[in-house]
């Protein structure tokens, strides 16, 4: 445990020497306050678009930093050469994929955190109402949607390229986002070995759609059913043992 | 006097392709306890392979390999031994303070412990002034100290060194042979692989020439200097077994 902590806390500590992660809370900072000047204006309807952008723009640099940053450890080190000292240490191969997975979600949560703090804020300010359970919800599924990308994309580097596993990781997300819907309809409907097919697909695709919570902030719907956080609660949980798993096994026999 | 690493005809070979290249053929080495072992050979001959498998990085195809009476890949074996690889590009946003740190941390060095340790490590290697500076502002020579420091911060029993000179300029060259012997003085065990073999004839007790993954010669360093009854450098040793087993 001591190594898995040792590791992560590398990790955060070269995330805020960085400067992209200030790059993109600054960026953050005044897309969110030109948002709000429009606000002032009482511009009809202007509150529920400043709900939707700005909680589009608090997933979406979240992921870019979870997974820029989750992407380039595995390989990194082995560019660097990094991990012939850290191997030879009382380290095994497990431990190192579980505490690049660990540093990430790390990364992303502390990411995660400030980004929808600010936004938090920003609806506040502006007298918006926004359910506290519906924040919460949001909240924890937000921190549940990043395990599930760090576990993808440390999953990827065992066995790809940095720029492969970000590109292949940004792909994954959109279309599950946006044709997860339409997929599901098509397994509904089709027959035989069409139906099997589709629906294996279906079912092996990291559900990026089940966190996400944008139309309910948008409209300020009611909160999710608490069986329904707590079913995707064990998918995710399940899904990134499953990943981390495959990730290590394959680590394990990989040549360095 | 008690062997700390024992490797007997030890096969491992990569595949490039098609193409089976073997990096070791039936290598067969002892180390002893307290010793400066000097591993040489020219660029290829199968030295970091060696290395990679004693600290269970890789696992021999064939042959045996242990060290301290046991097999590499196991936590308490590789509680013993410090590394220092040839080249590593430490963490550029950390300071090597922090990296060394990280690595007790590995290690369970605790707290007080570990900082007094760091502190000394940074003494030794010359480095005290430049300890909370990232390290993507260092140089070759001093990353080469950063490597060697991390490399003691668990005072490790067996010391393994893959290349450690490269880089480093005369006067850090010399302090690192001086903190070799006093580590051989403390009864540590030290593994040097090297080309450079006027540093490992400074330094080793005993030698082994390696080439194309082959075992040319080992014994004695002394043994090697006056061969035939005539005095000879290490280097024109070397370039002799070479020529003669071409």
């Amino acid at each position: 445990m001591r190594a898995v902590v040792a590791i992560v806390r590398g990790m955060v500590l070269e995330l805020f020497r960085r400067k992209d992660f200030y790059v993109f809370l600054i960026f953050m900072l005044v897309l969110l306050g030109i948002l709000s000047s429009q606000t002032f204006f009482h511009i009809e309807g202007i509150s529920r678009y400043m709900r939707d952008f700005g909680y589009t723009l608090v997933m979406l640099f979240s992921f870019i930093l979870a997974v820029t940053f989750t992407a380039k450890q595995v390989p990194s080190e082995i560019e660097a050469r990094t991990i012939y000292p850290l191997l030879a240490k009382p380290i095994s191969r497990f431990t190192f994929i579980f505490s690049k997975f660990f540093g990430g979600v790390a990364i992303s949560v502390i990411s995660f955190v400030l980004f929808f703090a600010s936004f938090i804020l920003f609806c506040l300010g502006e007298g918006q109402k926004l359910s506290p359970v519906l924040v919460a919800q949001s909240f924890f599924l937000g921190m549940l949607f990043f395990c599930m990308v760090c576990s993808m994309v440390v999953f990827f580097s065992v066995f790809m390229t940095m720029s492969a596993n970000i590109a292949v990781s940004f792909l994954l997300y959109f279309y599950v986002i946006n044709f997860s819907g339409p997929l599901r309809d098509a397994v509904i409907s089709a027959k035989g070995f069409v139906a099997a097919m589709l629906g294996t697909f279906y079912y092996l695709l990291p559900h990026f759609d089940f966190f996400d919570m944008r139309i309910r902030i948008t409209h300020a719907w009611d909160p999710l059913a608490g069986w329904v956080v707590a079913a995707i609660t064990v998918y995710t949980a399940v899904y990134c043992l499953l990943l981390l798993y495959l990730a290590a096994m394959i680590f394990r026999r990989k040549k360095l | 006097m008690e062997e700390v690493i024992t490797i007997r005809d030890l096969f491992h070979a990569y595949h490039a392709g098609r193409t089976e290249i073997n990096a070791l053929v039936d290598v067969t080495l002892d180390v002893k306890k307290g010793e400066i072992f000097g591993f040489l050979g020219p660029n290829g001959a199968g030295k970091t392979t060696t290395i990679k498998l004693m600290l269970g990085i890789l696992s021999p195809q064939r042959g045996e390999l242990s060290i301290f009476g046991d097999v590499p890949s196991r936590t308490a074996t590789r509680k013993k031994i410090g590394y220092m690889p040839e080249t590593a590009d430490y963490y550029q946003y950390l300071t090597p303070r922090e990296l060394l740190r990280i690595y007790g941390d590995i290690f369970g060095i605790a707290g007080k412990l570990l900082s007094k340790r760091i502190d000394d490590l940074f003494e030794m290697v010359g480095l005290s002034g430049d300890a909370g500076r990232l390290m993507k502002t260092f140089s070759k020579g001093m990353k080469q100290k950063v490597s060697f420091a991390q490399a003691l911060v668990n005072d490790p029993d067996l010391l393994i060194l893959d290349e450690p000179t490269g880089g480093l300029d005369p006067v850090a060259r010399k302090n690192m042979r001086e903190v070799i012997k006093t580590l051989r003085g403390k009864g540590k065990t030290i593994f040097f692989s090297s080309h450079e073999l006027s540093e490992v004839e400074l330094v080793s007790d005993r030698v082994a020439i390696l080439d194309k993954g082959h075992v040319l010669a080992s014994g004695e360093l002394s043994g090697f200097l006056s061969r035939k009854g005539e005095k000879q450098t290490l280097e024109n040793y070397f370039l002799q077994i070479i020529e003669e087993k071409k």
